[in-house]
């Protein structure tokens, strides 16, 4: 049986108390715990980024994190971007560009960009292409992913 | 080509798009139901293995093991085989293996580490046989068998005259052979003769949402939730295997997170049934993205183009080899080396054609659908051959192709379908892009530019069928009912667009129905880029039929005939009267009416067509590069990537745009560096950490697509765009690089160690 950890995580503004294992991960944590679904966990193996979240704002991939190192901090989520209901600049950027195809890799990509844009707010493209190679996206190229992320600085998104 | 102006030119926020920005979007792989348990799957260590015994009692007895599954359930089933036409490839392996990774046992436990850990307590007795794994091992003289006896199923259908053969020799699987003239005797009248070899490679789709299936079954019922992309055909596949009339099987669709061909047909579906029915319990199988690497690839393949021209620079005619890859199982290998075979001669005009194409079993991954469909391979071997033999014959390979390509209304074949594309706009488009004309003269030094074209083409689907249903409710809302699905590459956007503008509603009015094929009409798939042309129709045709019958209706009620009356924003305008739909609905059947219209595309066998059916519409790819060569460490760096696409119409540009650019990356990622390799008998390199797919630092530098509007036989003129970024991009960059460095790479992928062997060996 394994050790049984308490916790306190804010996830998306909210304050959770959780006893979690000392094996589970953070993805697990966020998609079964706590029904967080738009982390989706692709490669399982930190290549992928499709499990990206936020944590303190920087990004950090769920599915190869235990739970257990995040006690005390703070996470956003996919679901804790758009506050009120109202999209955040970017996810309408990669709403209104079509930045997305099978949208899988989206919410990692949407958290990914917004840690970008957080700390350099005039990203180039070459310091966007960098930046992007955290998160595979397998269907759009990247290129309408790579206009979005400068549709979204144009916005003020950082 | 039509000209009318298109009525999709605004931009539009594609339906599916505020689920995906949001994580509301629920893929199969967010499914849970109560009592779900999770399944997890043992694979051969071996290439080639038969298997004396399985012993699972210790994992049958680990608590919270609820189900083992092996090749002895499986035999008890009606048929427990599937594939594509030929049907050799067990629900879970019947006394062989016969690659590493083939599935031998299966475990449905509570969760996923007890699955797992009952895996390492089942023991498997092999006794290992030699292993074939390539075509050249398989093909030779005594050869290790794969498959002792015939498989079920039959040839693919092609028509008259046409050759399609299953299982014609040991350790093949199946056999096209096409003829138009006389080949041999064309080639022996021509000025020059050219016979080249090409070598294709292997990739997988890597699709991020990774194969996942949830199944609830009982004697009466069987019900999947799959991330499959042709719920019908997965329908009638479990209905044979299980023996079930098909009408007691249920497949649910979700949106799908990516598969590229890799969710097409039948795979591990009937295992997760298996499972579900012998544990009483819903079962959930999500692969990881590991196995995912051990499930279907492209095909490999060796393509031998012996090609005929004149002094003038005419081209006679063409006889071709090509033998691809089959890996162990079928899957629809019968099918991709018929649409290689029958594409390898490119969109030029011939005298006479020859081509005989084998799908050949080894002890490796099973090759299956991708993206392209053999198209791929055919157009790196074509496009690269037609640029050798310009350079050859110092002809300008602008001028050679301009020369011989076929014009708007040239049939293929005859028999086939006409051009319904302007080849030459499209060059010429990218020629153009590409400052082709303006380059720059040669210069000498370490770092060398080349400049390449190509003209990739594919046929779009033959024997499609789609029917579709448009429910609109008395608010004007409606919902559409097909079973396309969502798998990333716009279907609901456009199809909805396709309904809202035969109703004249506003696009956010239309939404499109979950899938699921108790409910959802027929559809054959979701394949050939066919579904904004096939299923497109069927819901023009639905919404058209709902559209006469609102007419019908509100002519009855007004006392006048249906063409006094046109439906706009919903209302009905007689002249300038304005009457509002919805109460006049009310006043008549009460609340809640709705009309439902129904709608059908079906394109029926013909023996006189080459493939068995006229093809629908032609996909060409037109592909422009600028490439600097290092010729001291071989490195190849794309410049400049132009990629071209033809649209027919475009019923949401920006997704149009989305598709060339995603296919054109991974045909992109393919020639320079992405394969799934083995070393002897094992993959070395089936795990995401170390296969590698393109990153966004690896865009070319600069990187243009254009999409051409030249008129297709779908919806507003619309035809399937999907899969024509992945035909010319590998010719393209090997031309470029010739052009470049003076040296040609006939194999893929043109790795720094290829291109540096090539020029050292130059030297």
């Amino acid at each position: 049986m394994s050790q049984l950890i308490d916790i306190t995580l804010t996830v998306n503004d909210r304050s959770h108390r959780l006893s979690v294992s000392a094996r589970q991960v953070l993805a697990d944590l966020l998609r079964e715990d706590l029904q967080l679904t738009g982390c989706k966990i692709g490669c399982d193996q930190a290549v992928c980024g499709a499990c990206t979240v936020l944590v303190e704002g920087m990004p950090v991939t769920a599915c190869a994190s235990f739970a257990f190192e995040f006690d005390g901090k703070a996470l956003t989520t996919i679901e804790g971007l758009a506050a009120g209901g109202v999209l955040d600049p970017v996810q309408r950027a990669f709403l209104e560009q079509n930045a997305f195809q099978c949208g899988f890799c989206t919410p990692g990509m949407i958290l990914s960009v917004k840690a970008l844009l957080a700390r350099h707010p005039d990203a180039d493209e070459p310091l966007i292409r960098q930046w992007l190679d955290a998160n595979i996206c397998r269907c759009t190229g990247y290129q309408m992913i790579v206009e979005a992320v400068r549709a979204a600085a144009r916005a003020g998104a950082g | 080509m039509d000209d009318s102006p298109s009525p999709f030119r605004t931009p539009v926020i594609p339906l599916d798009g505020p689920d995906k920005v949001t994580g509301a979007a629920r893929y199969t792989f967010d499914l849970s139901l109560p009592g779900m348990l999770h399944a997890k799957v043992l694979r051969s260590p071996h290439p080639h293995s038969r298997i004396r015994s399985i012993d699972a009692r210790r994992a049958e007895s680990l608590a919270g093991v609820a189900a083992v599954v092996t090749g002895a359930d499986a035999v008890r089933l009606p048929d427990p085989y599937y594939g594509v036409a030929i049907r050799d490839q067990p629900v879970i392996a019947i006394d062989k293996v016969r690659y590493v990774g083939d599935m031998v046992a299966a475990v449905a436990a509570i969760d996923e580490e007890t699955a797992y850990r009952a895996l390492s307590l089942i023991e498997v007795q092999y006794e290992p046989l030699p292993a074939v794994m390539t075509v050249e091992e398989a093909l030779a003289d005594g050869a290790p068998l794969l498959f002792e006896a015939p498989a079920g199923g039959g040839a693919v259908l092609v028509g008259e005259g046409v050759i399609s053969l299953k299982e014609p020799r040991p350790n093949v699987l199946s056999e096209f052979g096409y003829r138009n003239g006389d080949a041999e005797a064309v080639l022996a009248g021509s000025d020059h003769v050219f016979e080249d070899r090409f070598t294709f490679s292997r990739i997988n789709h890597f699709h991020l949402e990774p194969y996942v299936n949830v199944a609830r079954a009982s004697s009466e019922q069987i019900e999947l939730w799959s991330c499959n992309q042709d719920p019908f055909v997965l329908r009638n596949d479990i209905a044979r295997i299980f023996g079930r009339p098909a009408n007691t099987v249920r497949i649910h669709a979700s949106y799908v997170g990516g598969g590229f061909g890799g969710k097409s047909f039948c795979k591990m579906e009937p295992l997760v049934v298996l499972l579900a029915l012998k544990a009483g319990r819903p079962v959930r199988l999500c692969l990881s993205l590991d196995e995912g690497l051990l499930t279907l690839t492209k095909h490999a393949g060796v393509l031998v183009l012996k090609t005929g021209v004149m002094a003038d620079g005419r081209l006679t005619a063409r006889n071709s080899e090509i033998q691809l890859d089959a890996g162990a199982y079928a899957d629809a290998s019968a099918m991709t080396v018929i649409k290689a075979g029958y594409r390898i001669t490119g969109p030029y005009r011939w005298a006479a054609v020859a081509t005989r194409a084998y799908a050949v079993r080894t002890n490796s991954v099973p090759a299956g659908s991708f993206r392209g469909f053999g198209g791929t391979q055919a157009s790196f071997a074509s496009e690269s051959q037609i640029d050798m033999i310009a350079r050859r014959l110092g002809i300008d390979p602008y001028e050679f192709r301009r020369k011989n390509l076929l014009a708007f209304g040239d049939p293929f074949q005859p028999g086939d379908s006409g051009m319904d594309s302007d080849l030459l706009a499209g060059l010429d488009a990218v020629v153009d892009r590409l400052g082709y004309r303006r380059r720059a003269p040669p210069v000498a030094g370490t770092k060398r530019r080349g400049t390449g074209f190509a003209i990739g083409i594919k046929d779009g689907g033959g024997t499609n069928y789609a029917q579709a249903l448009v429910k609109v409710l008395p608010s004007g809302r409606a919902i559409v009912n097909a079973a396309t699905v969502e798998i990333g590459q716009g279907a609901t956007t456009a199809l909805c667009r396709i309904a809202a503008e035969t109703l004249g509603l506003p696009l956010d009015w239309v939404r499109y129905g979950a899938i699921d094929t108790d409910h959802t009409p027929l559809n054959s798939g979701t394949h050939v880029s066919c579904a904004t042309t096939v299923t497109g129709l069927a819901i023009e045709r639905a919404a058209a039929d709902a559209l006469r019958q609102l007419l019908e209706f509100a002519a009855d009620r007004l006392g006048c005939s249906t063409g006094d009356l046109t439906l706009v924003h919903w209302t009905v305008r007689q002249g300038n009267y304005v009457h509002s739909l919805e109460p006049m609905i009310d006043d008549y059947f009460g609340a809640g009416y709705e009309f439902i219209g129904r709608g059908g595309a079906g394109f029926a066998y013909d023996p006189a067509a080459p493939l068995g059916a006229r093809n629908l519409f032609w996909i060409p790819s037109w592909v422009g590069v600028e490439v600097e060569v290092d010729c001291e460490t071989g490195r190849v760096v794309v410049k400049h990537l132009v990629v071209g696409a033809d649209s027919g119409t475009s019923v949401n540009a920006q997704a149009c745009r989305g598709q060339v650019e995603g296919a054109a990356l991974q045909a992109f990622g393919q020639s320079l560096f992405e394969e799934l390799r083995y070393d002897g008998t094992e993959p070395v390199n089936a795990t995401p950490l170390a296969y590698r797919v393109p990153l966004a630092s690896d865009l070319p530098e600069r990187y243009e697509s254009f999409v051409v509007e030249h008129g297709g036989p779908g919806p507003f003129g619309a035809k399937g765009i999907g899969e024509s970024g992945m035909l010319g991009v590998a010719a393209a960059i090997a031309n470029a690089i010739e052009d470049a460095v003076g040296v040609r790479l006939t194999q893929i992928p043109f790795t720094p160690e290829r291109v540096l062997t090539a020029i050292e060996g130059a030297r």
